[in-house]
């Protein structure tokens, strides 16, 4: 279904002995992960617990105090919980921002491309403040995307979003993932969410991975599968144990 | 319908202003206000043509302007250089900054006696005094938009590798604009103001020596008319902003009202 010129693109994320402190306070330990290509990792926590810094080290943002991330070489992109838009620029315009270099006129295609993959097609010409807030989320989600990263990082993009408009991101997301075949780290504070859309969800618990479990449901995942809801419960048990 | 609301608006708004002229009117025709102390609308309306018709009203305006735009390009233009600079450099603030908040509390007219001494009555004096007026306006609106610029913002486009003059013109200026363009509307009203003050003092044209010439006369009609062009002119220095304001942020709600 999908290309294989998208598949070669992605890359598995290999985490080894990951620690990070900021001053005398270490926020992650030792932690280990391997995210295979193409693979979706949902990681939950508490607020606080450490999910948001391990993020940002796997996309290079800041650099580990010991251990390592290998991406692979592969091209890294974040999705903040903020659209975080230009507003004096178009629609079209800010997902071009996303080409990571000032755009010439052989990427209007391209841009428009992603904003039809991401339902917008015809509000490339649109300023970002006439969007809703799930329509905006979905500009910064192309943004993201429009560079065909090997590699995307979503930190609770969600997370200001309403429940209905939350579902039909989920699925969006899910669709897109599923068509370019890049790897998916999902950092969510919904477990339900990180359920739904992961191929395994890692429980982080005061820097520490707690629980990694894999969620061997076909997608596409039906909502109030038994086996999804199961899943979801053993990590709220272990979520609320702390 | 809609026409007609506008047509009634328009009505509305009229009123009071016509209203007062009319009065003026019928009270200079009785005698009640007598001509040396104001002069009627007509009699103004008379000035204007005569002066206009003689070439002077349309060179001393040219003079006024002219000293009016020099002055704010280059205490505008500096005042923005300075602004950037403050605004985007740790080093470039601690160095300008706390000088220029002390100097901007002088009041720059107080300047007067000592702009006379270095420059005299030239055309340098008046050009100075309406740069340094003009300066701290735009100099501290540029200065606090490009620091308001939302950091997550500037954070985002980093991520996307925007650096330099692009990070620059993508992302800082545009996120500014709204505050230089507040500083440019505050340094036109100073402008206007320092022009009127520096030409009634010490120039030999321009509009406001226009009016002081006409007190020796005791041409009330045409120190009125003076003063309705520099209303006039301030006026459509206002409105050249507010149409730039609605054509570089559009993209604002608060903006994009306006037609």
């Amino acid at each position: 279904m999908d290309g294989a010129g998208s598949e070669a693109a992605s890359s598995a994320v290999e985490v080894t002995g990951l620690s990070k402190a900021f001053g005398a306070r270490n926020v992650l330990h030792d932690i280990n992960l391997a995210i295979p290509k193409g693979g979706f990792v949902s990681i939950v926590g508490r607020s606080g617990c450490g999910k948001s810094t391990l993020l940002r080290l796997l996309v290079g943002l800041d650099a580990p105090s010991s251990g390592r991330v290998d991406a692979g070489g592969a091209q890294a992109r974040l999705v903040f919980q903020e659209p975080r838009l230009l507003p004096w620029a178009s629609v079209g315009a800010n997902v071009a921002v996303g080409l990571g270099r000032a755009p010439t006129a052989s990427d209007a295609a391209v841009v428009q491309e992603t904003l039809s993959l991401v339902g917008l097609a015809d509000r490339a010409k649109a300023w970002p403040s006439t969007l809703s807030g799930g329509q905006r989320q979905r500009v910064a989600l192309a943004r993201a995307l429009v560079s065909h990263p090997g590699f995307l990082a979503l930190d609770e993009p969600f997370g200001a979003l309403d429940a209905l408009t939350r579902l039909d991101m989920q699925s969006l997301l899910e669709t897109v993932w599923r068509r370019q075949g890049f790897t998916a780290v999902l950092v969510t504070h919904d477990v339900a969410e990180a359920v739904a859309l992961g191929d395994r969800v890692v429980l982080i618990d005061d820097g520490r991975i707690a629980l990694d479990v894999p969620v061997a449901v076909e997608r596409p995942r039906m909502h109030g599968d038994p086996r999804l809801a199961a899943i979801e419960a053993q990590v709220l048990q272990r979520l609320f144990q702390a | 319908m809609t026409r007609f609301r506008g047509l009634g608006d328009a009505v509305l708004t009229a009123l009071v202003p016509l209203g007062l002229l009319a009065g003026w009117q019928v009270a200079s025709m009785t005698g009640a206000l007598p001509a040396r102390i104001l002069p009627a609308p007509t009699a103004v309306f008379d000035a204007a043509l005569e002066l206009s018709a003689s070439g002077a009203l349309w060179e001393n305006l040219a003079v006024s302007a002219a000293r009016a735009m020099t002055g704010l390009v280059i205490g505008g233009g500096i005042g923005f250089v300075l602004g950037l600079v403050s605004g985007l450099s740790r080093l470039g603030e601690r160095l300008l900054d706390p000088t220029l908040q002390m100097v901007r509390n002088v009041p720059h007219l107080a300047l007067i006696p000592l702009v006379i001494i270095w420059f005299g009555v030239e055309e340098e004096a008046r050009i100075f005094l309406v740069a340094l007026g003009v300066f701290f306006p735009i100099y501290l609106n540029t200065h606090h938009g490009v620091r308001t610029v939302d950091p997550q913002l500037i954070e985002m486009a980093r991520i996307y590798g925007m650096r330099g003059l692009r990070l620059f013109s993508r992302v800082i200026l545009p996120g500014a604009l709204p505050s230089i363009l507040v500083g440019l509307r505050f340094a036109l009203g100073v402008m206007w103001l320092t022009l009127i003050v520096a030409e009634t003092i010490a120039a030999s044209s321009g509009i406001g020596h226009m009016a002081m010439a006409a007190r020796e006369f005791m041409r009330t009609d045409v120190i009125m008319l003076s003063i309705l062009i520099y209303a006039a002119l301030g006026k459509l220095a206002d409105s050249a902003t507010r149409f730039l304001e609605r054509r570089w942020l559009s993209w604002n709600a608060a903006y994009a009202g306006g037609r």
